[in-house]
């Protein structure tokens, strides 16, 4: 015990000495005594890296020749982090054996790693509800996927966030932290671009918006009474996001009792809206120095990656070899030129700026290397070009090859005389050529797009991006020498598509697979469709008619699969809900629904006496969801009046009207006494007292 | 039997030293006191003396040149911890030698010797001697002692050097320095000229520090050290590293102004510690430098595109508007930076390439003299020194 002891104050004695002197406050010791914990999400919940990341999940990838998740690993136990959840989904297995063999996992480790897998988390909110129910968290957590590369100092932004929180008690539930970057920087991610306000004194955020795809940003400056009531507040663009943030335990609790809470925008947003009520707030942080970017596509996969071997991340510099595996430090020369042990590099063969090479790879004669990173034991041969090239580990490419700007996974081959146009990405063990130019932005993988959108219908990711590559599939599952060249081998994917309209940057941006430039309102809109639904409701429809559109849907369901009426009852209260509509629109909506029935699947044509046999059965069937709300006289009233006005539009199904009336009575869905008050009820038109007559008959 | 407990404290203890040298920079800027360092290698080495389990002094000296090599490795920059590794394997060869009854003197073997026998072999260290390891935790003690009052014995030898009514100039800043000055200004009156060292600004410290200390200040741009050289009668300068040349690795900017002290024929009075001296010659191109985030010299930001100023009166007038066009957001932020400095493209990151070095060489035939705990030294002697301090066969780790 006494050694333990030791080892404590000797670590204390370190962290203070590595920056984060504010730790040891003395009035706060119960919460500075928690160890600081993290929450990595090593799974991005979209497939941007598709289909890359049908072989190796996303955090694992490569930058700078080591594994994304490394970076935020190191990010985290640099700040002091001392015991790190990581969450993983996808290809969970394979995160889980690369952390068991890292350095992480040594008992050495000043950062306790626990694995937590499970094929069930389809978003950050999962991930944090789960957090919630196994009580993870015991203080404030800093919150970070597994593919952010950052060397931001936030002790001070913790310092902050703990000030705000012993203030006044858990108003504060999260910091943001932002960099500062002007709009158009290349680290900033276009989907990512926010604007956000704050109020200067605070920090607080009171607005938070995506602009991307937004011609036009709505300020609610005049109606809110906070926007009013401040002296001084600040409308900022100049901010990235650097995906990192602190929360207090409050984020999982509060994710759990939203269960609609997808991302942490929906989180930002939910609470930004109920801020009034729950007396949430969110602050941020806005840094100068230090670097923090999320690797959320390609094209920013180009740009950290640049920075990286720029040293932008200082010192998480490629020779650093911060995560200690054996054989991979490599050696620093001028112009940025790293190269591992092994190396050996061909008679003529230049490596102008920027440039990483890892262990055991050799290069050719007559190369000319520039703004590229090469992975292990690569073979490259003579005349070879590559600029903004990304090779990954054991790739063969032969003489007189041309790469820009593209990515080459692990294992792929490259055959003579090959040229890849600008960002093309060729997925493992794929092999192109010989003698083929690939345009620009053309994806290559092993797995064929069709069988792909076979099994992965069920998958969690957000289809946003099958839209796209369905444009130029072979339909038969060979390899097409047209494609990939005479020995190739291998399926394209996306052919180039680059809409020249388009503004360069967003088509830019399209690297990566984004094909649909706006994936949130996508998955919004799939959210409020029922899978089944004949018509997409646009989402400008009123809330009415979707609510009509969704009891339509929800009865067939029910009548497809059969379920229980008490469910359908459950259902449909839970859409009266979310669509806020009222218990009379919820009645006469649902007799107009179950009255079309038959027309909604048949067509209009029916005869009346096909229309009677169709809608009887359905009555017969859904009587006790009519008899859980046709309750009160002015229920029945109601079920009547949207009765008589679908028997008004369909003039030609009058003689129907009366049997299905008289079921109706029968199922005791209807009184008799209210029918005979609707009948002597004054009608209002020409047309109904018509129809009262014709029916009055036979019911008396 | 808290053996096995011991290792793992150790090696968390080794660990956490490691990453502390691979970070070494994040927080404080890119220069750590390397005073400290020497300290936390020396009593991190005498804890691994102390724990890890060695039979004779060979065991010893492999378990601390493999550790040795790591540490080294972790921040090939940062030389004191070779250097305080060089020493203790040196204590080790000595306190082996004593216990065996040879004197120190007997190693030293003649030249002819040297040249024919190739060199002592390991197999000398075999021999298990039961108070080796308190002999040389003793030793490596007082190598820390040492290493506490190296700034004070370098300090004390001020006023040899400084007289009144002179003009000093410095770069930077350095402790050693700092407490040398301090030490001179307690007697003396003179006046520093301290050249601020952009873009880490070292100097703009140094100079307050000074100037709370009494002693009149003045703070110069790093362009200006030529045209002031001049007027100084003396430039005293700290640095990173003393080569085995004799001459410097110090902080950027040195160079220029050696340069600039030889043109005037103005004497350069270096001090450094003798921890500070390293085998290390300066042709080995791959360790020698140390590139830091370019961040200091080209804001990644690129200015402060979205002042707050310029925003404030948005809402003032804008109340009624509260449609924002982003368009004529951006627009907006152009226009107001464009009064204030020319505005950077996003894209100039990716088209212009930034260079942030931290190290400068000087050559040993621009210095004057060494000041270090010992004495004054001339660069042509640093090789003696080097020899006495450490094993010509350490030299390689």
């Amino acid at each position: 015990p006494a050694a333990a002891a030791v080892a404590v104050s000797d670590e204390s004695v370190y962290r203070s000495a590595s920056g984060l002197s504010g730790r040891k406050g003395a009035g706060d010791q119960e919460e500075e005594d928690q160890p600081l914990q993290a929450v990595l999400v090593a799974d991005s919940f979209n497939r941007r890296f598709f289909p890359v990341t049908k072989d190796q999940p996303r955090a694992l990838l490569p930058l700078g020749n080591v594994a994304m998740i490394d970076y935020t690993l190191e990010f985290l136990t640099s700040t002091g982090v001392q015991e790190t959840f990581v969450f993983c989904c996808w290809m969970a297995s394979k995160i889980k054996a690369h952390l068991q063999k890292s350095k992480w996992c040594r008992p050495s480790s000043p950062n306790t790693v626990h694995i937590i897998t499970s094929d069930l988390y389809r978003s950050l909110g999962d991930v944090l509800r789960d957090v919630d129910a196994k009580s993870l968290v015991r203080s404030d957590f800093v919150l970070v996927y597994g593919d952010v590369v950052s060397n931001i100092d936030i002790s001070q932004a913790l310092q902050e966030h703990r000030h705000r929180r012993k203030m006044d008690k858990n108003i504060s539930v999260m910091t943001m932290i932002f960099k500062e970057s002007s709009p158009g920087h290349r680290s900033r991610c276009e989907e990512d671009d926010v604007i956000v306000a704050v109020d200067s004194k605070s920090q607080q955020i009171l607005h938070y918006q995506k602009t991307q795809g937004l011609k036009k940003l709505q300020f609610p400056m005049v109606n809110s009474c906070i926007f009013g009531s401040l002296d001084e507040f600040e409308i900022r663009h100049d901010l990235l996001d650097s995906h990192i943030s602190i929360c207090s335990p409050q984020v999982a609790e509060l994710f759990t009792d939203n269960f609609d809470y997808q991302t942490r925008d929906d989180f930002v947003r939910g609470l930004l809206v109920n801020e009034e009520i729950l007396g949430n707030q969110i602050h941020v942080h806005v840094t100068k120095d230090g670097y923090g970017v999320r690797v959320s596509n390609l094209l920013m996969y180009d740009s950290v990656s640049s920075d990286l071997v720029r040293r932008w991340v200082y010192p998480l510099t490629p020779e650093a070899n911060f995560t200690d595996q054996e054989g991979h430090s490599c050696t620093y020369s001028r112009h940025n030129v790293y190269r591992a042990s092994g190396v050996s590099l061909g008679h003529g063969s230049q490596m102008e700026e920027n440039v990483l090479i890892s262990c055991d790879t050799s290069i050719g004669a007559n190369c000319y290397i520039s703004n590229s990173v090469i992975g292990d034991n690569c073979i490259i041969g003579d005349n070879v070009v590559l600029d903004h090239a990304y090779i990954w580990n054991h790739v063969h490419i032969a003489s007189n090859v041309e790469i820009i700007q593209s990515v080459i996974c692990d294992k792929a081959e490259v055959k003579e005389g090959v040229t890849l146009k600008k960002q093309c990405v060729l997925a493992y063990d794929v092999v192109i050529g010989p003698n083929i130019s690939l345009p620009e932005g053309t994806v290559v993988s092993m797995h064929h797009p069709e069988e792909e959108e076979e099994e992965d219908d069920d998958e969690f990711l957000s289809d946003d991006a099958e839209v796209g590559h369905r444009s130029d599939k072979t339909k038969q599952k060979v390899f097409n020498p047209a494609e990939v060249g005479a020995e190739g081998k291998g399926y394209i994917w996306k052919a180039s598509s680059l809409d020249d309209t388009e503004e360069e940057e967003l088509s830019q941006c399209l690297w990566g697979l984004v094909l649909n430039p706006d994936p949130e309102s996508d998955s919004e809109d799939s959210e409020t469709d029922g899978p089944d639904d004949p018509v997409i409701p646009s989402p400008e429809m009123d809330d009415v008619k979707v609510f009509h559109m969704e009891v339509l849907g929800t009865l067939q369901r029910g009548l497809e699969e059969n379920i229980s009426c008490d469910n359908l009852v459950l259902e449909i209260n839970s859409l009266k809900y979310a669509y806020n509509i009222s218990l009379k629109e919820v009645m006469q909506i649902l007799t107009r629904v179950v009255l079309e029935y038959p027309f909604q699947q048949q067509g209009s044509h029916l005869t009346p006496s096909q229309y009677v046999a169709l809608l009887l059965p359905l009555l017969k069937k859904w009587a006790p969801v009519f008899k859980n709300y046709v309750k009160r006289a002015q229920d029945h009233l109601d079920c009547l009046s949207a009765f008589e006005e679908h028997f008004l539009e369909q003039e030609s199904h009058w003689a129907a009207m009366v049997k299905v009336l008289m079921n109706m009575y029968e199922l005791e869905i209807l009184e008799e006494e209210m029918i005979l008050r609707w009948f002597s009820q004054g009608a209002t038109g020409d047309k109904s007292r018509q129809l009262r007559k014709n029916q009055g008959v036979s019911t008396v | 039997m808290p053996g096995p407990y011991k290792e793992t404290d150790l090696t968390e203890r080794v660990e956490a030293f490691l990453s502390d040298l691979k970070r070494g920079g994040t927080g404080a800027g890119p220069l750590r006191g390397s005073a400290e360092t020497a300290r936390e290698t020396t009593a991190l080495l005498r804890k691994i003396t102390a724990q890890a389990r060695w039979g004779s002094a060979g065991d010893l000296m492999e378990i601390i040149r493999k550790e040795g090599r790591r540490m080294t490795a972790a921040q090939p920059s940062e030389t004191t911890v070779g250097n305080m590794i060089r020493r203790v394997l040196k204590i080790i060869r000595e306190e082996y030698a004593r216990s065996r009854g040879s004197s120190e003197e007997a190693d030293q073997e003649s030249l002819h010797k040297l040249l024919t026998s190739g060199g002592l072999s390991e197999e000398n260290f075999r021999q298990h001697f039961a108070p080796l390891k308190a002999n040389v935790i003793e030793a490596i003690n007082e190598l820390l002692t040492e290493l506490e009052g190296t700034t004070d014995n370098i300090a004390m030898q001020a006023l040899e050097h400084i007289h009144s009514n002179e003009v000093i100039m410095t770069i930077g800043r350095s402790r050693t320095v700092e407490a040398f000055l301090k030490d001179a200004a307690r007697k003396r009156k003179f006046h520093v000229i301290v050249a601020e060292c952009a873009p880490f600004c070292q100097g703009h410290e140094m100079a307050t520090n000074l100037s709370k200390a009494g002693i009149e200040t003045t703070v110069i741009t790093d362009a200006a050290i030529f045209a002031v050289m001049s007027r100084v009668n003396k430039v005293i300068i700290g640095t990173q590293t003393v080569l085995a040349n004799g001459g410097l690795r110090a902080i950027n900017g040195t160079h220029t102004l050696a340069l600039a002290a030889k043109h005037h024929s103005t004497p350069l009075i270096v001090c450094a510690p003798m921890f500070k001296l390293s085998p290390q010659f300066p042709n080995e191109e791959d360790t020698f430098h140390k590139f830091v985030s370019p961040h200091e010299v080209l804001p990644f930001t690129e200015g402060n595109i979205c002042k707050k100023t310029d925003l404030n009166h948005v809402p003032t007038f804008g109340k009624s508007f509260s449609d924002l066009d982003i368009s004529s957001l951006s627009f907006f932020f152009f226009l107001n930076t464009s009064h204030f400095s020319l505005r950077i493209s996003g894209e100039i990151l990716s088209k212009v390439n930034v260079h942030c070095p931290v190290f400068d060489y000087v050559p040993p035939e621009l210095i004057t003299l060494f000041i270090s705990n010992i004495g004054g030294h001339a660069p042509s002697y640093i090789y003696r020194l080097m020899s006495e301090l450490y094993h010509p066969e350490d030299h390689e780790l």
